[in-house]
């Protein structure tokens, strides 16, 4: 396991990519984040509980192919992927919530096959707004153990009400087969890339405007128009 | 080993786990910061491309990217919304159907993107008043570190830790910089006892103990293959920065980024903010000193040398200029420790240059260890000169009045430098070291060059006098003329850059009779032409086969009554000449003269700045 983990690293030690984008697993111990994190990774399943000290992070590269605005495909862009683990343990709460404010998105799971877990969203959440980069900061929920149906607690439908009320996308993962794990991250990173693009053409914006007077900004407008590019 | 589990072992365990984590997330920022450095890099490159012509003043209709001249009518250009420039129509970058960029505008957004800064922005907004991109897991490896200087007590300490580790590390608080090495110390103690155990070469493992704590690179690599045992020692001894330095320094970079308008690009190039542009022997700048009184001859403390600087060096070759950007420095030593009180500012020597005239400074950061200059430093130099030169950077804290405290320096030998090569021109950061006992080993000081031309005048009726010296008894008195036509590259003693020189000669005969000259004053010359004849009659071959010329050059004082040296030269026999190449050069260039009577030879004599060498 940890051979291939460090070769792994290896090929990622360069500087060679466009966005560092860091992610955040929260959620009650024993839920499945380390798993769902190695198997998203590494694309293997340790079925082996090994709790994990307080904070542990997998990284992966992805090439994220962004949209232009009507649909159409954009640039690709080489993103590298931070994924911090937490551990689920209240023990070490104060030293993983403290690491809430460095991800930009986060991975809030719970257990399919536990009630208690699933109960706990809400707590998780507010540990988010208080503790993220921002009040609203981009989750996606995930369901996980979607693979142990004879053990199953929480229904579709329950988990899904909630994820609506916070109007955040809910997917049922199974780290075991790999079911939908990919499709969560994937989310997870397009609405980060979204958000970033949103901010990022606000910025243009107002950097044009604090660059020029307002007032030279309309009247320089037509000659834009003659733009030759 | 189950049996001796206890709370505290499990606790220290845990860290442990911890710290490794935090360990390779540094390394995650480590990776992400130089790809950031590489990326302002660039866009650094892309603002140098459009100020090439570094001197020439700014023309109003060309395009302020590629200088491309504008028309009045035609191609007239546009001006940019971001920078307020005007720019051709290749230069720009549609972002909108109805919004275009500069080039540069549109790249120094774009490194704000991909550095994430949109981020940075957002969070600033919910936590203002925390470190803009520090991260926790940097500020927990912080807290770690002063935590295992208190309370970890390493087990097997290797011999030199001992003293360190003893009772009085409170006591040691006082002195930071050996503090910071205990911490280190313990730092890669906790982390590493482990590892020390297992290994079998302790000297191996001698190395890591007192690195830097931001070595885990190698670290890194080591845990990829704890059961090698074969380390690369070497490979651990680059020094990188440590994790504070590394935040402040990704701070202040980001800062300045942001800070930094796109109106203020020109700057970088045609005007450097320490306008310390040095052409033709002339200085513009108010940061000319006469001559560094203080720090050049040794009247100056040194602090404990820590810290680094970086920078990036160019050759222009067009314009023969010579660019040092300074970018800054970070963990400084306290130039004054017990008042914590840093003013750094920066230095550069071309040696073997130390003349004032080779002398560039950057501003002083007020009270800081961690300075942020961003200033560029030229010097003016054919670049067939500069594989001769040692850039010498050196790092000095300002005190009040004129108190110096050196707080060490990079020597760079431009040998060895690829001026070609782009890659050479990235930042790099440079660890300071202390200056060498004797500042310039067998580096000769130079102060110039002097052009003389001598010859040996014999009689007629000898002219075929062939020297040798059982016969020149009967050789008549011959006469030594050596004409002094002028020097070049003299230090600068004035700001206004003139001297008021003359040149002494010295022949120093065999008997230790000394028979001297003098040249005529020469007023407000920089690169004076005296073109003076030195007569010294009444000598025979014999005797000047034993003797030494000494030619000295001075300013004449207007004031006082000691004039100023500026620099010697010695033509002559064997003497006692500190650098053995040079003794054999002047040696032959006097036999060339005695050996070719009635023949003027040409010599470019270097200057040498040591006045205690010559006779005058």
């Amino acid at each position: 396991m940890s051979r291939a983990r460090f070769l792994k690293i290896s090929t990622m030690t360069d500087g060679d990519y466009d966005y560092l984008i860091k992610l955040l697993a929260l959620g009650d111990s024993g839920v499945g984040k380390t798993t769902f994190l190695y198997r998203y990774t590494d694309n293997k399943f340790n079925p082996k509980f090994i709790t994990t000290v307080g904070i542990d992070f997998r990284e992966k590269r992805v090439v994220y192919n962004s949209r232009g605005p009507n649909g159409s495909p954009g640039k690709a862009f080489k993103v590298h992927l931070q994924l911090w683990d937490t551990a689920g343990q209240e023990r070490f709460r104060s030293l993983t919530t403290a690491f809430f404010r460095d991800a930009m998105g986060f991975l809030l799971m719970f257990d399919l096959t536990s009630q208690q877990s699933f109960l706990n969203v809400r707590n998780w959440m507010s540990q988010l707004q208080a503790n993220a980069y921002c009040e609203n900061p981009d989750i996606v929920l995930i369901g996980n153990k979607a693979d142990l149906s004879d053990q199953r607690e929480v229904n579709e439908r329950q988990a899904k009400d909630l994820a609506d009320k916070y109007g955040i996308p809910y997917f049922e993962t199974s780290a075991a087969t790999g079911q939908n794990v990919e499709k969560a991250v994937d989310t997870l990173l397009d609405l980060i890339m979204k958000r970033m693009e949103q901010c990022v053409d606000k910025t243009q914006v107002s950097d044009t405007a604090n660059g020029g007077s307002s007032g030279k900004l309309d009247s320089a407008k037509p000659e834009e128009k003659k733009c030759a590019c | 080993m189950a049996c001796e589990f206890n709370l505290n072992f499990l606790k220290e365990l845990e860290r442990e786990a911890v710290l490794e984590v935090l360990y390779r997330d540094q390394m995650v920022r480590k990776t992400e910061e130089e790809r950031i450095r590489k990326l302002k890099l660039q866009l650094q490159q892309l603002r140098w491309k459009g100020a090439r012509n570094v001197s020439h003043e700014y023309q109003e209709r060309s395009c302020a990217r590629c200088q491309k001249s504008l028309g009045l009518l035609m191609n007239r250009g546009a001006v940019c919304n971001g920078c307020s420039h005007r720019v051709c129509s290749e230069c720009r970058v549609c972002l909108n159907p109805c919004l275009w960029k500069c080039t540069v505008c549109y790249a120094h957004g774009d490194v704000k993107v991909k550095a994430g800064e949109w981020f940075f922005e957002e969070r600033a907004k919910k936590y203002p008043g925390e470190g803009r991109h520090e991260t926790v897991g940097a500020k927990l490896l912080k807290s770690y570190q002063k935590l295992s200087k208190i309370s970890v007590v390493p087990p097997t300490p290797p011999p030199f830790t001992e003293a360190a580790a003893g009772s009085n590390v409170t006591e040691l608080r006082q002195s930071k910089s050996f503090n910071k090495s205990v911490e280190n110390l313990f730092l890669s103690l906790t982390t590493h006892i482990k590892k020390i155990s297992k290994s079998q070469n302790d000297m191996a493992d001698r190395r890591l103990l007192t690195t830097d704590y931001g070595q885990n690179v190698e670290r890194r690599k080591q845990r990829r293959s704890q059961s090698d045992t074969a380390i690369n020692i070497t490979s651990r001894m680059k020094s990188t920065p440590s994790l504070q330095q590394l935040i402040t320094g990704a701070q202040n970079d980001h800062e300045i980024l942001t800070k930094r308008n796109c109106k203020e690009e020109e700057d970088i190039t045609t005007s450097p903010t320490s306008d310390a542009v040095f052409c033709d022997g002339r200085k513009h700048g108010s940061l000319y000193s006469l001559n560094s009184t203080c720090t050049e001859s040794g009247n100056f403390d040194k602090a404990n040398i820590t810290g680094e600087i970086e920078f990036a060096i160019r050759y222009i070759f067009k314009a023969c200029i010579l660019e040092i950007c300074i970018k800054g420095c970070k963990n400084l030593a306290y130039g004054e420790e017990k008042k914590k009180k840093c003013n750094p500012y920066v230095k550069v020597y071309l040696l073997p240059d130390k003349s004032p005239r080779s002398k560039r400074k950057t501003a002083v950061k007020k009270s800081t260890v961690d300075p942020e200059f961003d200033e560029t430093l030229k010097y003016k130099i054919e670049y067939s000169q500069l594989e001769s030169r040692q850039l010498q950077i050196s790092v000095w804290h300002a005190g009040a009045l004129k108190y110096r405290v050196f707080l060490g320096e990079v020597v760079i030998p431009l040998a060895a430098w690829n001026f070609k090569d782009n890659s050479m021109q990235l930042f790099n950061w440079y660890q300071l070291k202390a200056k060498l006992e004797k500042p310039e080993g067998d580096l000769i000081q130079y102060s110039g060059e002097l052009l003389v031309s001598a010859r040996l005048s014999v009689p007629a009726q000898y002219k075929n006098f062939q020297f040798e010296g059982k016969k020149d008894q009967g050789v008549p008195n011959c006469q030594l003329q050596v004409m002094i036509f002028g020097a070049k590259n003299l230090p600068m003693l004035r700001c206004a850059g003139m001297l008021n020189s003359f040149v002494k000669g010295c022949l120093i005969l065999p008997d230790q009779a000394e028979v001297k000259r003098k040249s005529p004053v020469l007023k407000k010359e920089a690169c004076p032409q005296w073109k003076h004849l030195f007569v010294f009659d009444g000598v025979t071959p014999a005797e000047l086969q034993q003797s030494c010329l000494h030619l000295t050059v001075w300013d004449q004082s207007a004031f006082s009554s000691s004039d100023q040296f500026l620099g010697g030269a010695k033509l002559g026999a064997k003497e006692s000449f500190g650098c053995t190449d040079l003794v054999s050069q002047s040696v032959l260039q006097w036999q060339e003269v005695l050996h070719s009577p009635n023949k003027w030879m040409d010599f470019t004599l270097l200057l040498h700045s040591h006045k205690e060498n010559f006779k005058s």
